[in-house]
């Protein structure tokens, strides 16, 4: 207020503001209107004329409307606040340096960065302790690399690099990869998926699944997994629970319609709009992803991620009686990669083959390894042992990723050992434990390679890895230690930390250990400790040497009055048996004892088997009595997860035998 | 005391004018005080500043190099600052013209009015330099053009010293022929189209002259004067929900921006009232302070 007067002082009411804001604003100089050009040709006439609109002094003002001076320059520059937008002048930011303002093309900042209110929901889930996450920044293990960034790393240094190749064959450039990426992230962006936003996939292991989540990361989307043997029942609550924006899925086969049940579920997930089918036709109410592809522009994507920002939004295996959602920033995504490399030393001229689906971590995780290392993926759309094998034998891979149960199948089958299995330097086996035998096997079938192991979980990927340089035993038969950044230690249920030698729920820490599951308080509380170890829910010990072994999963225990029962190794001598195809032991109720073992067996080929049988042949391998099962399951065929692992929760209910 | 020599208008005229070329203006000129009073105003004349100004010289000095129109806009915005240059070669000329010819000079304050808000300034500069033909109103604003040296900035002097005064421009360079063939296309010239608040509008006559000019200085104002942005993230902390949203509001990095702006831009605050030294015997004073001294000095050692 001019000289310190108050309203009431000079008679302004908001009335009188009202009555007179418009009129003096218009005569002030804010509206400058001139005709000719007067004061330059001194026309004295036309100068008095235009005194109105080109500007007059609030004397002048006053004057012309019977307000005191005071009153106008009050009222003019309350009016200069109100009509004043001090977010205009943003659009500073996107001009010069060669860019000029357009009318027609200019999108409001807020607008531009906007995200969706899941999408900052989601990121929720990355809110590590500051400690935690500072650390990592500190020492290196974070930094700003992006998938985006990595993909066109190669397209740029290496454009005629194969990145992709499939069994039958064909061969994906990465320069051609970056490009089909580009355009689908902005056909993505054209249908309204925003950064923030989730998208959804279920597909094997095909370059369109690589495209896809090239283009999801491109504009900061989040690609959300969903496991290839999952129907609508399974997937509803996991597209809800991530709010998912839009899925992308196969064509309908014989045996499943995946656009028609993707349209269904588009009814039931609020949030879920639109539903993408791989190939160039696409059913009624879905699009077709090669026609977003081929229509999609290169625009250079403005807003695109950082390392901070989430990635992939994965659901724990099944395991657990409810999955839970996984999200993985970059940091934590690539972290793992990039610390894990040295013990791999991969290059570009490797040719690397995955086993286990992109729709699992394990997936996701080896796909970005071969990203890294600007190598070739050789793609394996579904696993069974023969394709398994031929295709080693015909894509000659240099770098294997493998679950136990995928070289257990070929050793079964009599594989191993008829194929040509030279082109291969490493092979890593991970996704459950391995019994050693299986380990030996796939170590004898490698003439120029070597097994390693490697542990990891959805939660955390790589936490544990043998040398591929260090002896047999210890590759074969143990998990070896940490990998590098990660911490690990033995924890009672009681919570102490326990010596080398004692086995105990297997707690680790380090860069790629995610904050927390989203949207799952319950789960949170039980699984992560709150200053970065995260409860594994698997039993370990550490030898002295430092080695660790899995022992077993803590849920698997069966407490028989008293004495706890660990089934993983009792099962690795029943998968041994020539009539087992695969076993798994898990606890039934008892009156007296509380728990009895159970054994579960999916027999090889027409085999039959007792449970004397099972006991004799456990008695010959020197396993204790009091460790035998006192019941026998035989189920046509195991239940697993994508990584081949037992659910032993869908083994119930339990039928008399 | 030394009786002063006769001046020759035009002589003075002439050396005041060199004076400010050789101190870095491009033009100068002089205005007629007269036509100024006439157009100005009330309270914006230059006799509401200092009834004694007989004559207004006006001075242009570069805006931007050819480098600096090629820089993003949030750094270009800080070349104004080349006004300082207009300032100081004004400033050097009320010296000059004191310590030269004895007579009176002021440095026309170049800001804004203190009792009419920062929007209105003390005295139209650019009413100056049109009058004394340096320069034209464009149809962008009206902010002044010309023909050879383009845009620049301005300062003025006013002074005592009764100088011959110059004409305004017989032509005005805006629109240029290509901004008239867009016009004749599009509807709107250069400026019109690329404006980033759409604030420029109007008409060019058949002739190719510029028939009207509309300009909506408010809308303008939204991209250059953060004063006004000061008190409303002010008020909207006041009045923000939580004290993260409070937090944002002053301390993000645009907001804080603006605060570097008031305590570096602040002058009155920062001990520059200089009522100190107005009341100093020594600063004011001093044998050699007051340059008329020291022309009365130089004048009675020449006499001697």
């Amino acid at each position: 207020m001019t000289r310190g007067l108050k309203r009431d002082q000079i008679g302004i009411t908001e009335e009188l503001i009202q009555t007179f804001g418009e009129t003096v604003f218009e005569l002030s100089h804010n509206r400058q209107v001139r005709r000719g050009d007067p004061v330059r040709e001194l026309n004295w006439e036309e100068i008095e004329k235009q005194r109105p609109g080109t500007g007059m002094s609030d004397i002048e003002i006053a004057r012309r409307l019977g307000l005191t001076h005071d009153q106008t320059t009050y009222i003019r520059t309350i009016m200069e606040r109100r009509k004043f937008d001090r977010t205009k002048y943003h659009r500073l930011y996107d001009l010069g340096g060669g860019r000029r303002f357009r009318a027609e093309r200019y999108v409001p900042h807020p607008e531009r960065f906007s995200f969706r209110p899941e999408a900052v929901a989601l990121r929720k889930a990355l809110d590590f302790d500051p400690r935690i996450s500072s650390k990592h920044l500190r020492l290196g293990h974070w930094n700003a690399d992006t998938v985006t960034g990595w993909l066109q790393k190669w397209a740029k240094d290496t454009p005629d690099a194969i990145a992709i190749r499939t069994a039958e064959g064909s061969e994906t450039s990465y320069s051609d990869l970056d490009s089909a990426s580009l355009r689908l992230a902005n056909a993505l962006l054209e249908l309204g998926i925003r950064r923030g936003d989730v998208v959804a996939i279920q597909l094997p292991n095909t370059p369109d699944f690589m495209v896809v989540y090239f283009a999801v990361t491109r504009i900061g989307a989040v690609l959300s997994t969903l496991h290839m043997p999952y129907r609508g029942g399974e997937m509803e609550p996991l597209l809800r629970h991530a709010s998912a924006r839009a899925v992308v899925c196969a064509p309908a086969t014989d045996s499943y319609d995946a656009p028609a049940t993707m349209r269904e579920l588009c009814g039931r997930v609020d949030t879920l709009e639109h539903v993408i089918v791989t190939g160039a036709e696409a059913p009624d109410g879905t699009l077709a992803l090669q026609a977003l592809v081929d229509g999609g522009t290169s625009t250079v994507i403005a807003n695109p991620p950082v390392a901070s920002d989430p990635a992939i939004l994965c659901f724990t295996s099944g395991t657990s009686a409810a999955p839970k959602a996984v999200v993985h920033a970059y940091h934590t995504l690539l972290g793992n990669n990039r610390i894990a490399a040295k013990l791999y030393g991969m290059t570009s001229d490797d040719v690397v083959l995955g086993g286990p689906p992109f729709t699992h971590a394990f997936g996701i995780c080896v796909l970005n390894f071969t990203l890294m290392a600007g190598a070739t993926a050789l793609l394996m759309p579904a696993f069974s042992p023969p394709s398994l094998m031929d295709l080693i034998e015909t894509g000659r891979p240099s770098v294997l990723f493998v679950a136990p149960a995928h070289i257990a199948a070929c050793q079964k089958a009599g594989l191993l050992d008829r194929h040509d299995l030279s082109s291969v330097r490493i092979a890593t086996i991970s996704g459950s434990a391995c019994p050693p035998e299986v380990a030996h096997a796939l170590e004898n079938a490698l003439p120029n390679g070597s097994v390693g192991q490697m542990w990891g979980m959805t939660e955390c990927f790589m936490g544990l890895h043998t040398p591929f340089d260090g002896p047999a035993a210890i590759r074969c038969e143990s998990l070896g230690s940490t990998t590098p950044s990660f911490e690990a230690r033995m924890v009672s249920p009681e919570g102490a930390i326990l010596p080398d030698g004692e086995e105990a729920e297997l707690e680790i820490r380090g860069c790629s250990v995610i904050a927390g599951y989203f949207n799952n308080d319950e789960a949170n509380r039980t699984a992560f400790t709150g200053d970065g170890w995260f409860r594994t829910g698997d039993l370990a010990r550490r030898d002295g040497d430092g080695t660790i072994r899995i022992t077993g999963r803590v849920k698997d225990v069966i407490n028989r009055g008293g004495i706890k029962i660990n089934p993983t190794d009792i099962e690795a001598v029943i998968d041994s048996h020539p009539a087992v195809l695969m076993s798994a032991i898990a606890p039934v109720p008892d009156g007296i004892l509380g728990e009895k073992a159970c054994v579960y067996i999916e027999l090889q080929g027409d085999s039959s088997i007792t449970l004397e049988e099972i006991c004799r042949w456990l008695e010959t391998q020197s396993v204790a009595k009091m460790k035998w099962p006192e019941k026998l399951v035989v189920v046509d065929r195991m239940p697993l997860t994508p990584t081949r692992k037992i659910i032993k929760g869908a083994l119930c209910p339990l039928p008399e035998s | 005391m030394a009786a002063s020599p006769p001046i020759d208008p035009q002589e003075a005229k002439n050396a005041i004018l060199e004076y400010c070329l050789r101190k870095g203006a491009l033009v100068a000129g002089v205005a007629d005080i007269s036509i100024v009073e006439r157009i100005a105003p009330e309270g914006h004349r230059p006799s509401d500043i200092w009834p004694r100004a007989k004559s207004i010289i006006s001075v242009g000095v570069g805006g931007q190099t050819q480098g600096a129109w090629s820089v993003p806009a949030k750094a270009m915005g800080y070349f104004g600052s080349t006004e300082t240059r207009a300032y100081s070669v004004a400033y050097g000329c009320s010296f000059y013209i004191e310590n030269k010819f004895g007579k009176r000079a002021i440095y026309c304050p170049p800001d804004m009015d203190t009792e009419a808000g920062p929007r209105v300034p003390f005295q139209s500069l650019k009413l100056h330099a049109e009058v004394a033909g340096i320069g034209a109103r464009s149809l962008a604003g009206d902010i002044l053009l010309h023909p050879e040296f383009g845009y620049m900035y301005f300062a003025s002097v006013f002074t005592e010293l009764d100088l011959p005064p110059d004409a305004p421009m017989a032509e005005n360079p805006c629109p240029t022929p290509s901004c008239v063939d867009l016009f004749r296309k599009s509807g709107q010239t250069p400026c019109m189209k690329f404006c980033p608040v759409q604030c420029l509008s109007g008409d060019i006559d058949e002739n190719g002259k510029q028939a009207e000019m509309r300009y909506d200085m408010a809308s303008c104002a939204e991209m250059t004067q953060q004063f006004e942005s000061v008190p409303g993230v002010i008020a909207d902390a006041i009045r923000a929900e939580s004290d993260e949203e409070r937090e944002d509001l002053l301390f993000d990095a645009e907001n804080k921006i603006l605060w570097y702006k008031l305590s570096v831009g602040s002058g009155g605050l920062l001990a520059q009232c200089f009522e100190c030294m107005r009341v100093c015997p020594i600063a004011t004073q001093a044998n050699q302070a007051d340059p008329i001294h020291r022309f009365e000095h130089r004048a009675a050692g020449d006499d001697a």
